[in-house]
Formats: structure tokens, sequence, C-alpha cells
């Protein structure tokens, strides 16, 4: 015990006489500072040049210590603001009816709702049931669905257009097409029970898709043939990352238009559609599930 | 069997131990969903305070998914240690929780008793542990694997270099993977998710792979996370498989999604056991993650963090090298935000360890739940602190082929440097030579992807 008190008082003595913790050396001479690298080409490292060709990945970006340097932290914010804002932007009344769209709405009371719940996200509140069963044409071939899925941006975006070039390459192939409408807070499987309400024979729902990092613009579409509720994901065709940087619209709207086409010839869908005679005017969305590359761009410039 | 506590004069009654699981389980929105949790934070309570009160025995008794309709509840049963068993039996989950926390309780101790628990129970003690009670707990489990290096020795955190590809470009993905080596990265396996899931692209990956890791003679294993029959297929062409992967679900409705059972799992290990090219004795890899079951509907109304469990229970079957919880990855729906992805998994990393698995964690949100990227780095800190086996390793944390965020090549060594672990020490020997990482530290080659040819 007494040996502890000795230490004790040893080691409180040194309180008294010593600093904690030494003074610090003179501040040095800062070097310039590190390589930058992405993503200017005047800046970039010979790696990072070489892995363009190939990959988004950002790769060749060095490294402070451990860490990034302060332009990829700029770069990887702006991102992942880019991807949050996405999400987080609604739909705003009004938006469909004022560019000619049927307006319909799921079951979700508030945007949390929606990304709490995909169960009712799937399905048409009462109103737009009775709105669809009031002002939609019935019986057309191609029921085309514009909805925000995970990203309104994209929707409001691209959309519009994704949307009107679908329905001219549907009547460029004789298809009729039912009224266009818009659907907010709406998921995948929402196209069944409004393609089922206007008894359309195939039903199309393109809408934003969740959004990578700085990629809150893309949008989705899903075709399903004899829609109705019940339908599973195996029974639908899916082309993704459409965009200026990824599949652009108006190609995307001419193979969705022949895939349609062809659901109604063959009269199936999903893994049931035999695609191989149409691979060469797919071309990779004859794949299932195929997702086009993006190009990755510098979000980031403040003049100097 | 008691289901029944009292909180401040009120009486909660419970109909079933499923329900006593679920309603004692962490806030988690896909319980919500399920339509299972707990109606208050007080009806939580009372939840555990009953779950306190089972005993082990009363647990195995009481599987979620019952004997008669599932065959993994089946397995774990018919295969249980019964000795170890016997050991802890007529402990309730209370006392388990405290056994396994105090100081002389040791890892090896645990490691000795994991052979007799069933996946019910581990989850049963989660939800009785704070999440500083499942970092210790977890930290104590000792589980050390084998293929062509050694992972989960004490004091090293391994990482799975993950250069996925959005059109499997051979030379993108290897761009990645030499980048991600240049930092440390990839002593728990280079694991690519491929675009196309073909047998003939998951051979020609794989022979990549397997090219870059023998010119630079780098002491690690690959994979290419296809459907396991498409990587049985893959094998019979006679390309070098590291690792084979598949994802596990907790139930056999589940695993029916995922388009596996029992018997495949069991003809694909027996397969990979005579045809894999790595030395073992641990050749399996599986991911798993809260909320795959009820994505399926097929969670038989249990909580989803007793559903994670069962996947451990399925999985140690096959003395995996690698197990990771996938833990932000199916979105907001299941896990919401920060601190129900944290939480889930230190869950996860605990059950997996106390089950006897090499547990390790894709630390990860998708860009529609609400975590801070700042809350995700501080998640892989806990995680190391926790004695997690290894974390993931992408350019930037960005998945460029299934956007999603996770750890990135810069998070390893910094999370390494932060907790003082280090690499598996085949690998540290490998990283030593090139110049990348020198004992503490970054070398003069560090983060220079030219030093892999």
């Amino acid at each position: 015990m007494s040996a502890t008190r000795d230490l004790i008082r040893a080691l409180q003595r040194r309180i008294v006489a010593e600093d904690p913790l030494p003074p610090p050396p003179p501040a040095p001479v800062i070097p310039s500072p590190p390589h930058r690298v992405f993503p200017t080409p005047h800046s970039r490292s010979r790696y990072a040049t070489r892995a363009a060709a190939h990959t988004t990945a950002l790769v060749g970006i060095g490294h402070v210590g451990t860490r990034y340097a302060t332009d990829v932290v700029l770069q990887f914010q702006a991102e992942l603001a880019v991807a949050h804002q996405a999400v987080a932007t609604v739909l705003p009344d009004g938006w469909a009816a004022a560019h000619g769209l049927l307006p319909l709405r799921s079951r979700v009371a508030d945007h949390r709702q929606f990304l709490l719940r995909p169960d009712l996200g799937r399905r048409l509140d009462e109103a737009s049931v009775d709105r669809l069963q009031r002002d939609a044409r019935k019986g057309a071939d191609v029921q085309p669905i514009l909805a925000d899925g995970l990203s309104a941006v994209a929707c409001m975006g691209s959309g519009l257009a994704l949307l009107e070039q679908f329905t001219a390459a549907c009547s460029t192939r004789g298809l009729s097409v039912g009224t266009p409408v818009c659907a907010q807070f709406a998921r995948v499987w929402l196209e069944d029970e409004v393609g089922s309400l206007v008894r359309a024979r195939v039903a199309v729902i393109l809408l934003g898709e969740r959004p990578g990092l700085g990629t809150g613009d893309g949008l989705s579409a899903y075709v399903v043939h004899d829609p109705k509720i019940g339908k599973t994901d195996g029974d639908r065709n899916m082309m993704s990352n459409i965009h200026a940087r990824g599949t652009p619209p108006a190609q995307a709207a001419a193979r969705l238009a022949l895939l349609a086409e062809a659901m109604l010839s063959q009269g199936t869908s999903g893994v049931g559609l035999d695609l191989t005679g149409l691979a060469r005017e797919l071309g990779d969305a004859a794949r299932r599930g195929y997702r086009a590359g993006a190009e990755r761009v510098r979000l980031v410039e403040v003049p100097r | 069997m008691q289901l029944t506590a009292t909180i401040r004069g009120i009486a909660y009654r419970f109909a079933s131990v499923k329900e006593v699981l679920a309603k004692a389980n962490a806030p988690k929105s896909g319980d919500e969903l399920a339509a299972v949790s707990a109606r208050d934070p007080v009806e939580r309570v009372a939840a555990r305070a009953v779950l306190s009160r089972l005993t082990l025995q009363e647990l195995r008794e009481n599987p979620v998914v019952p004997y008669e309709d599932d065959e993994l509840t089946r397995m774990v049963e018919d295969t249980l240690d019964e000795q170890a068993f016997r050991a802890v039996k007529d402990l309730t989950v209370g006392q388990f929780r405290e056994w396994i926390l105090e100081t002389r309780t040791t890892g090896a101790t645990l490691r000795s008793i994991a052979p007799g628990l069933t996946p019910e129970m581990a989850a049963a003690t989660a939800k009785l542990m704070s999440n500083m009670d499942l970092m210790i707990a977890g930290s104590k489990c000792q589980v050390v694997v084998r293929a062509n290096n050694t992972l989960g020795l004490p004091g090293r955190l391994s990482s799975r270099l993950q250069p996925n590809h959005p059109t499997d470009d051979i030379e993108g993905i290897l761009l990645s993977a030499r980048e991600g080596l240049s930092y440390g990265c990839g002593d728990a396996v280079l694991g690519v998710n491929p675009a196309t899931d073909s047998a003939e692209s998951t051979a020609e990956i794989l022979r990549a792979l397997d090219g870059l890791l023998v010119k630079n003679g780098v002491p690690t294993q690959s994979c290419v996370l296809s459907h396991v029959t498409v990587q049985m297929r893959a094998l019979d062409l006679g390309c070098p498989m590291g690792l084979m992967f598949q994802s596990l679900s907790g139930s056999e409705k589940g695993n029916r999604a995922f388009g596996i059972s029992l018997a495949l799992m069991d003809e694909a290990w027996e397969k990979m056991k005579h045809l894999g090219a790595t030395r073992g004795p641990n050749v399996m890899y599986f991911e798993t993650g809260q909320g795959s079951a009820l994505s399926s509907a097929a969670h038989h109304g249990a909580d989803q963090v007793t559903l994670e469990a069962r996947c451990y229970g399925f999985a140690r079957r096959y003395r995996p090298f690698l197990v990771n919880t996938v833990v932000g990855f199916i979105g907001p729906e299941y896990l919401e935000n920060g601190a129900q992805i944290t939480r889930a998994a230190l869950e996860d990393h605990f059950m997996g360890k106390l089950l006897g698995l090499p547990m390790g964690c894709d630390a990860c949100f998708t860009y529609h739940s609400s975590m801070s990227q700042d809350e995700l780095e501080a998640l892989k800190v806990l995680l190391a602190a926790a004695g997690c086996t290894y974390l993931m390793s992408l350019p930037v944390g960005d998945d460029i082929m299934l956007n999603y965020q996770s750890t990135s090549f810069h998070d390893i060594p910094s999370v390494r440097a932060l907790t003082g672990r280090r690499p598996a020490p085949e690998f540290e020997a490998w990283l030593a030579d090139k110049g990348i990482w020198i004992g503490d530290g970054p070398g003069e080659r560090f983060g220079d992807p030219e030093v892999v040819r």
C-alpha cells in the first residue's frame, strides 16, 4: 500500500515539475501541395488516364497520408449530394397535369413512407382508380406510365422526352397507345394495377431509378405483358441507365417499342420472351437486366 | 414457459417465443414492414425481460420456423453438438449474456460451446445487448480460417477487394484490382460481382484475377460472385476458382427464392473441395443481410435479426473462409438510417462470430437510405474495434455496378492505422516486399498501382 502511495507521490511531483507536452518544434516550411490527380486532363496521373478508357471507377487518384486529396473529397461530396437530392425531390403537385398527363398517386402518404413502405407504392389510391376508370382510354396495345420512382429529378428531366419518343415509336410500329399518365410515389409494380384497370395488353412504366454516385438523372423502364396484380419480376423486361451519358432516351424509346411489339406477337414477357431474333436491333438491351455504362464527369469547377 | 412481464403495473403478455424474440428486437424498419415489432418502447423492454428468463433449452425447443416446415431448422436441430449444448442449456438468455461478458470467459471457451448453439440462441442474446456489449462479446470470439492465407488471427483486419465493373470489362476490373492491392487491400479475397451471370463470363474473370495474383505472387484468393450453379458449371470449364460464393437466406423458402437448397449447397461444396484452386481447408464464401427473407415473403412472421442468425446456422455447415453481412444494401425499408445500419452490423458480427463463423461486414448504404458518410466511416472503426474479420474495399467506396457506397481502398489502411491492426500475415509479408505497407504504416510505393504489374 505504501509503495502505491509512493508511486502516486512521485507521479504528482512530476505534475508540478514538468510540462505534460513538450513545446512543439518551430513551424516548418510547408512544401508545395501534393500532386492532384482527379480529374482534369492536365493533372491526371498516367494510371488514371489509362483507366478512364476502361472504367468509371475513381482509380489512380493518389492519397494524402492514407486519405483522399481535397479535390477528391469535393468531387465525392458533390456526387453524393446530387444522388441524395435526386432521392429527396418530390414531384410537385400539378406537374403532371401541367404537362398534359393524367395525374395518379399511389397509396403512399408522404416521402418517408414512400421509402419505408414499398408495398403501398405498388397500389393506386382510390381517387386514382376512379380517375383512371373515368378518364383513360381502355383496351390499348400499350399503356405508358411516367413515374417518379426514386428520382423525381429524372422523371421531370428526361422522363417527358422518353415518354413522347416512346409513344411516337409505338405509333410508328402501328401499336395503339393509352392515355399518358404520371404517377407519384410509384414503385415498379404499380404498372400492374394501372395496366389492368385500363385493360392494356402491355404496360410500360418509365421511372426514376435509384441514384448512383453523381447520377441522379437516370430512368429505368419495366415492360410487362398482360398486366395484372400478382405479376413478379420474372414477368418483366427492364432497361436501366436511360440518360444522355448511358442509353440516350431516343434509343431507349425505340428499343422499348420493339420489346412491346415482341410481347404482343409472342403473347408473353420476362423470362418467357424470346429476344434472339431481335438481338441486332436491341443491341446490349437484348440481355435481361443489362446496364449501360455511364461516363464520370467532373462536378466541381471553381474559377481561379 | 413464462411469457409475461409487468412494467409499472402494466402486464405485457406474449403468445409465443417467436413474438417475444421479434418484439425484443431493437427498432428496425424491416420489422415494422413485417408488422412484427413492439408497438412501443416499453413493450420492447417487457419482451426483453421475458426473453431474459427463457432458457437456451426453451429456445432450442421453439425455433421460429417449425421443424416440420423447414429444412434449415431440421439441419440445425439434427446436427447440434449435444455435449456443447448440455453445457449451456439450463442458462437463461440473461445469464448466458452475462456469462459471455465475464472476463474469465475466454474466446477458447466460447469456441467450445459454439457447436451447441442454435441461431435463435445467438439472436436472443444479441437482443439483450447494447452496441458496446456486442463489440466486447464479438471481439472475444476467435475464428481463424485458412485458404491461400490465414484470416482472423488476433490483431488483424483483412479486406475483400471488390473491383466490380458494369460491363465486366476485364481491363477495367484489373485496373481497380491493381489500385486496391497498392493500398494494402485484398487479403480476404479479390471478389467480383459479375454483371453477366454466365459460366463463361465467370471463368473468364476468374482466369484474369488468377493471372494477376500469379504474376505478382500475391498470397490471396479470387472469387466471382455469380449464382452457385453458374460457378459449378464454371468449375467444369476448368477455371482457377479460389472461393465458391453464394447468398444465403434464413429459411428454406427464402433459399428457394435464391435458387438454392441444402442438397444443392452440399453438392456445390463437394465439387469445390475437389476442383477448387485453394489449399483450403476453408473454401466457401457466403453473403447475408437482414431483410432478405422478408423481401421474398419467406420470413414466417419472424424478425429479421433472428432470420439473419439462421443464415449463419446454414453457413457454418460448410466451414466457410468468408461470411459477411451486406448490412445496408437492400434499402431503408429494412434498415432506415445510420443508427439501424450500425446496430445491425454489430449484431450480425457478434451473432456470426458466436456461432463460429469468420464474420466480415460490408458496411454500406444505398443512396436512398438516410445514413451519412460520416456515420458510415464511424461504423468501419466500430467494426474493426469489435474484431471484425474483414471489410470490403472499392475505389472511393463507390460500387459503379451495384450503385451503393461501401468501404474504400483508402479506408482500409486508415482503419488499420487507427485501431493498430495489420493485414493477414502472408499478405503482410507480400506488402512489405513490394514496399506498400511496412509494419504499421505506408511504404514508399503505397497507393502507386504501378507497383502491381
